[in-house]
């Protein structure tokens, strides 16, 4: 009889012991964000603190991506939304979501942001002519705007969480380091060839043609598809003003793409946003990869 | 003793319309003092415990009573408004917490509350049906509002145009219930809430419509140029957000310009609210700061003194109507002469014939006290109500 109940007790009490402890369950603050890029941050500033979701599908382009109804109450029940601002992600414009848990990652610096303006204007109504076009939104590209990003992640949480503040202003130190040493390293290479003509496939590097005085020409091209004849012809004329050596992809290119660039005599490298999470490696080993690759139009 | 009740209780029933009469003036002289009593006390408590848990309040110079009526009683009087860049410095500060208000239109009579979802935790309102709003057009009900107009998740209700007669005013927004909020008994009983960005495509400032970019309707085009295309009045903007047409849904400017008509600040600290109320002092800033406690304290001392007059009005009437009940109890005595000659020519002592008299009036100050009481305990349970329907 006295060997079962102490068999229960034993039982009870290592039942008891692994369940998870309340307090340190309710401390942990979850954490929406809108695309990878400031995943990464909060992730590295937040530490185990903190639960970081980044829920759009690696398969799409966070900032187009629509998430439905259940989603957005997912994100009404977070401790902390963190947007990227600029426009990024408009899918947060149609949806109510609690303005006081919102953390806009470049109101810091939105007077400075660029302003993208080849967008169809149309009128009707006494409201006058008005554009339904809006900001260039990759604004991490600049790392010196991607550690004001991560400045703005830091206080959110320093604010949400107090008691660890400590913890989080040593998270976050590291990773502006590691931020400003990639700006530092990509200046100091634009810097080699300066002025030097070069095309994106993609009009998302405004921010760092900006910081880093790139000579771009960006196009609406897509790694994965064939421009077609139409976009190959506009770009023979275009390399007659433009006299480019390097095409910047923001993906892979098609071996066809890149071969009949070759043939026009211009190189093709990638510099990979990183919208979304990486199949290998994280955002700074991506970033990495990018200088690598930068590397070669400008210094090599 | 039992025969003079019983006597006085036939002359009574006999006399019907006499009796009738003197009970509702006895039960009114006593009824209105205490009713109003309880009345005004609900609405200094109502008043009071909505300004205390509302601790600033930003909104245009002018009016402070309106602005405050408006933003937490949700009067019909709008006050000049604001910019949603006010939330946004006052967020910028890092002193309080703000709240957006935009309390302009309304929907079949009840006030439609623009804001954000902040709101329902600060006022730690609770969902009884359904869910908060998550979508762009969707609205969550008072309790009151869904009772009265029968309206539950999943049915809809239509914003009211500002004017009958503004024909080429604004397209009514139907908007879809997410959710009934729990009775709060407070004037969030009576509100529809929208998301603020909800409220500014009520007041027009964003609409949903076809792609005039993309449209093969040549009839809806009036000129179409490089970078431009002018649509003509046949282009229809849609009344309800829905799933299929929400991308379509745009608003007409930054957002930072577009109205409010009053920010809600929570400072962090006490001293945080302090420093943020001095900040508004400047003369150059068009703003005001006003702290609804102190409105409202202000609007009760004016309220106590109407009541000081209106208690002596009542004590004046009531005295009256005593004088006047006095006159008729003695002119029925005179008339009642030869019924009480009768009555003593029987053999009935003048004690007697007292107790008879006494027991009549016993008897309906008694019934005035019943009504009375009845009338008291209705309107003690109804006060809220009574309050917030009559009063606010």
């Amino acid at each position: 009889m006295f060997t079962t109940s102490v068999r229960f007790a034993v039982l009870f009490l290592i039942l008891l012991f692994s369940l998870p402890l309340p307090a340190t369950a309710e401390k942990k603050l979850t954490v929406y964000t809108v695309n990878y890029p400031l995943h990464y941050f909060a992730e590295r500033i937040g530490g185990n603190q903190i639960n970081v979701v980044f829920p759009a599908p690696a398969s799409q382009d966070p900032a187009f991506w629509k998430p439905d109804e259940a989603m957005v109450r997912e994100y009404q029940k977070a401790d902390l939304i963190i947007l990227n601002g600029a426009g990024y992600a408009k899918w947060t414009q149609k949806v109510s979501l609690p303005m006081l848990r919102m953390v806009d990652t470049s109101a810091v610096f939105k007077n400075t942001l660029i302003n993208v303006d080849n967008d169809v204007t149309h009128s009707h109504g006494p409201s006058g002519d008005h554009s339904h076009g809006g900001t260039a939104f990759t604004t991490w590209l600049d790392f010196s705007q991607a550690a004001l990003q991560a400045e703005a992640i830091y206080k959110a949480l320093s604010r949400k969480l107090p008691e660890t503040e400590a913890v989080f202003a040593q998270n976050f130190e590291m990773l502006k380091k590691d931020l400003l040493e990639l700006d530092r390293a990509m200046e100091t290479m634009s810097a080699h060839k300066p002025g030097l003509p070069l095309f994106a496939s993609h009009p998302i590097y405004q921010y760092m043609a900006r910081r880093y005085n790139l000579n771009l020409k960006m196009l609406t091209w897509e790694p994965d598809e064939d421009p077609g004849a139409a976009q190959w012809n506009h770009f023979q004329g275009l390399i007659q003003e433009h006299k480019a050596m390097w095409m910047v992809w923001e993906g892979e290119p098609l071996p066809e793409s890149s071969t009949t660039l070759m043939k026009m005599g211009i190189k093709s490298t990638v510099f990979n946003p990183c919208f979304a999470r990486p199949e290998k490696g994280d955002f700074l080993s991506v970033m990495q990869q990018n200088l690598n690759n930068m590397a070669t139009v400008f210094i090599k | 003793m039992m025969d003079s009740i019983y006597l006085a209780w036939r002359y009574l029933n006999y006399n019907k319309a006499r009796t009738a009469v003197l009970v509702t003036c006895i039960t009114i002289i006593a009824v209105l003092p205490i009713a109003l009593e309880i009345l005004l006390n609900e609405s200094e408590r109502q008043l009071s415990l909505r300004a205390q848990s509302s601790p600033l309040l930003i909104g245009a110079k002018g009016s402070a009573l309106d602005l405050v009526m408006n933003s937490l009683y949700f009067s019909d009087e709008v006050p000049e408004t604001i910019t949603m860049d006010a939330a946004q410095q006052v967020m910028a500060t890092d002193l309080a917490a703000p709240i957006p208000l935009y309390i302009r239109f309304t929907a079949r009579d009840f006030p439609i509350v623009g804001t954000s979802l902040d709101y329902f935790d600060f006022r730690q309102l609770k969902i009884a049906q359904g869910e908060l709003f998550a979508m762009l057009g969707q609205c969550v009900i008072g309790a009151e509002v869904s009772q009265k107009l029968n309206l539950k998740p999943g049915d809809y209700i239509v914003s009211s145009p500002e004017t009958l007669f503004n024909i080429a005013g604004v397209y009514p927004l139907k908007m879809k219930i997410s959710g009934v909020l729990a009775p709060a008994h407070s004037a969030d009983d009576l509100g529809v809430f929208v998301d603020i960005t909800t409220a500014w495509v009520i007041h027009g400032l964003g609409h949903g419509h076809q792609d005039v970019t993309t449209t093969t309707d040549s009839s809806v085009i009036l000129k179409k140029e490089v970078g431009n295309v002018t649509a003509n009045a046949k282009l229809m903007q849609y009344t309800e957000i829905t799933e299929e047409n929400i991308d379509s849904f745009h608003l007409h400017g930054d957002p930072a310009d577009f109205p409010l008509t009053a920010v809600l600040a929570i400072p962090y600290d006490e001293k945080s609210g302090t420093i943020l109320q001095g900040r508004y002092l400047k003369k150059e800033i068009p703003y005001q700061v006003v702290q609804p406690k102190e409105v409202i304290d202000t609007l009760m001392a004016n309220i106590f003194k109407i009541r000081t007059v209106l208690d002596a009005v009542i004590m004046i009437v009531a005295t009256a109507t005593l004088l006047a009940l006095v006159l008729v109890f003695s002119l029925s005595l005179r008339l009642r002469e030869r019924e009480i000659d009768v009555i003593f020519k029987l053999g009935c002592s003048r004690a007697t014939i007292a107790r008879l008299l006494s027991a009549e009036i016993a008897i309906i100050v008694c019934m005035s006290g019943l009504v009375c009481a009845g009338l008291l305990v209705l309107i003690s349970y109804y006060d809220q109500m009574l309050v917030r329907n009559v009063f606010m």
